[in-house]
């Protein structure tokens, strides 16, 4: 089966005053269908660029300057404005991280659904509305008819992130972008978020593509990982290899600094350093500042290492007997 | 968190417009003694309404038959007292009742004002959603060209330049006055007929430029805003198309602010549509209080300014009210958002 998108060195760079920010610099990975894959990586790192990149939402002054999105043998990259909304909610469709701020505060949960229904066809109110509630009560909320009267603020928290999540469903759509949807929400709240999105990508064979900064969240829900950082992939495989067996430093660090592997009472570990402006990246290995195993060669560009489906960019990686 | 139940959200809203009501009773009282106060301090009508050779005693008389011979509160009580039971007094001038006086001046005021405030309201949020929604393009450029000289340019300069090109050189509208009416319920309209339409169009549009180049700002401000929210990139990530989001999220969410100075311009258009209506000698109030202190027409300054007042404090009350039609927010009773 081919895979449902193939990127290949997507380049996606803001042309601001200041010079250009390399949001995304050369970001090549596949996705089947079905699959969850889980794309971490620091503040910064172009994880969520990415992520909107897919959906050709990148707002100016950014833009994607080079590479290939192919979803389903289409090419996006370069497609029309108009071709692009035709697949925008119907085949491709994206989560946001804070519901309270997505969700338009003065229309009805009804309203705002019925417009992302309607966008795709001539759908008559009233078919419309039938479509959001039957898709609310599938992501368990309750008593969903009656609610698609009431307005966002009178939703808690993780009902409007469900809610965001329903007009994401609406179409039935290939892939949905899920960027960070759990990180503003109660630790409880998410776990519940993340099990009924794993359910129902499962159930519809959507594949997903979970953006976060956290490889904890990430791990649990994810089949691949990604792990970006200044732009890049640094390194991606599928989740439990990746988690056991670590081959770059980077990758290592964040697992070091997840508070579960520090000893109570002990200070918790932490990556030295913070991430480096992409206005004025050094050549080389872009992490190198702040790799304890950096040395000369990291001064010049590390390569591309597949090994099976594991993929790598290290000049000293982690685990093989150099 | 359960919204409130619909009898409970009536109580919650009965509560607040009593509650405005009884302070806009406050705000009527006061300002009702400061207009009274500040007019008998302008100067003493007598002088104008007696003519100078007339005797003693023509002159007593007279000071008596208006009251004026008693001390200030007991004028100002007098004058309340007749205030609330709809007695606005007599004009000094015209010698009829002030409220049929202003009364038959009013719908002219109120068809002009209505016409340049929708105007300026119904061209200027489209242009200002656009140059918001568009700020680096060329069209959005003049859009804000427009709106500038729209704050800049004095009415009357602009009113007597549309006399100039629209009546006197190219013919085609009428200079000044209201042309026929039509009478509904006994008052009579220059609206309702395309003749009387054609008197209303150059006075209403002077009128509205001030107010378009106001709407064109509070709209592209606000739609900038909107725009760069998550709330327009969840709306488009679902595919909905650029006009959809404009018409449906932006157009409401940037509403508020809008109703706003559109209620505020209506009540001072209302009330002080004066320079308008003298070029266009439209016979509305602006020009009424404009003779009124001319000739010291006492109760006539004096009603004319208690109705502004209350117009603003009715119009306020019907802005605020619409504030809890648009921002669902709002309606819970008293309870912060």
């Amino acid at each position: 089966m081919s895979a449902l998108l193939e990127v290949r060195d997507l380049r996606t760079h803001f042309f601001t005053r200041a010079g250009v920010v390399r949001a995304v610099e050369g970001v090549s990975f596949s996705l089947a269908r079905g699959e969850i894959l889980g794309l971490v990586g620091e503040s910064g790192s172009g994880k969520s660029v990415t992520g909107f990149s897919l959906i050709g939402l990148v707002d100016p002054p950014g833009r994607i300057v080079s590479g290939s999105i192919r979803f389903d043998g289409q090419e996006l990259v370069g497609l029309a404005q108009g071709d692009m909304r035709k697949l925008r909610g119907k085949r491709i469709a994206m989560v946001f991280q804070d519901p309270a701020a997505t969700l338009n505060p003065v229309l009805t949960i009804g309203q705002q659904m019925a417009l992302a229904v309607r966008a795709h066809g001539g759908a008559g109110e009233a078919a419309a509305r039938d479509l959001a509630a039957r898709t609310l009560t599938r992501v368990g909320i309750p008593d969903a008819a009656a609610r698609l009267d009431a307005y966002p603020h009178e939703f808690s928290g993780g009902m409007r992130q469900r809610v965001a999540i329903a007009t994401a469903l609406l179409h039935g759509p290939d892939l949905i972008i899920a960027d960070e949807p759990t990180t503003a929400l109660d630790v409880s709240i998410q776990a519940q978020i993340l099990a009924e999105m794993q359910k129902l990508a499962r159930e519809t064979g959507t594949a997903l593509v979970w953006i976060s900064h956290d490889l904890a969240t990430v791990s649990s829900l994810a089949d691949r990982l990604l792990v970006m950082y200044a732009g890049r992939i640094v390194e991606s495989g599928r989740v439990g290899e990746v988690l056991r067996d670590p081959r770059h430093h980077y990758t290592r660090g964040l697992l070091d600094s997840l508070p579960a592997t520090a000893l109570p009472g002990e200070k918790l570990n932490q990556i030295p350093g913070t991430t480096p402006s992409l206005l004025s990246l050094p050549p080389g290995c872009p992490f190198a500042p702040r790799c304890p195993r950096a040395d000369a060669v990291c001064a010049t560009d590390p390569p591309d290492v597949a090994m099976g489906d594991r993929l790598f960019r290290c000049h000293h990686p982690l685990g093989l007997a150099a | 968190m359960r919204p409130l139940s619909m009898p409970r959200y009536c109580i919650a809203m009965l509560g607040f417009i009593i509650q405005r009501l009884l302070q806009s009773a406050g705000v009527m009282l006061a300002m009702s003694a400061l207009v009274f106060v500040g007019v008998y301090a302008i100067g003493n009508p007598i002088d104008v309404l007696i003519s100078p050779d007339a005797t003693q005693d023509i002159r007593e008389d007279t000071i008596r038959r208006y009251g004026l011979d008693l001390p200030l509160w007991q004028q100002y009580f007098a004058f309340l007292g007749r205030l609330l039971s709809g007695d606005f007094g007599r004009s000094f001038v015209f010698d009829i009742p002030v409220l049929e006086l202003v009364l038959a001046r009013l719908p002219a005021t109120l068809e002009l004002a209505l016409a340049s405030v929708l105007i300026g309201a119904f061209i200027g949020i489209p242009l200002g959603i656009y140059a918001g929604y568009r700020p680096d393009a060329v069209s959005s450029r003049a859009i804000m060209a427009v709106s500038v000289l729209g704050f800049s340019v004095p009415t009357f300069w602009v009113g007597l330049l549309l006399i100039l090109t629209f009546a006197v050189n190219l013919g085609w509208l009428p200079a000044g006055d209201r042309g026929p009416l039509v009478e509904v319920f006994g008052i009579g309209w220059s609206f309702l007929s395309l003749e009387g339409l054609s008197y209303l169009v150059l006075p209403a549009l002077n009128l509205s430029l001030f107010k378009l180049a106001m709407m064109i700002r509070l709209a592209r401000a606000g739609t900038r805003e909107i725009m760069l929210t998550d709330t327009v990139k969840f709306a488009r990530a679902a595919g909905l198309s650029e006009f959809t989001i404009l018409r449906r999220h932006v157009l409401r969410l940037i509403s508020i602010p809008l109703v706003t100075v559109f209620g505020l311009e209506f009540a001072s258009t209302l009330a002080f549509a004066v320079v308008t209506e003298t070029i266009f000698s439209w016979p509305g109030v602006g020009k009424l209080i404009i003779d009124s202190i001319t000739s010291l027409d006492r109760p006539v300054m004096v009603a004319y300014l208690v109705l502004v007042a209350f117009f603003f404090v009715v119009i306020n009350l019907v802005v605020d009210l619409s504030y809890a039609l648009l921002d669902p927010r709002l309606r819970r009773g008293g309870r912060a958002a």
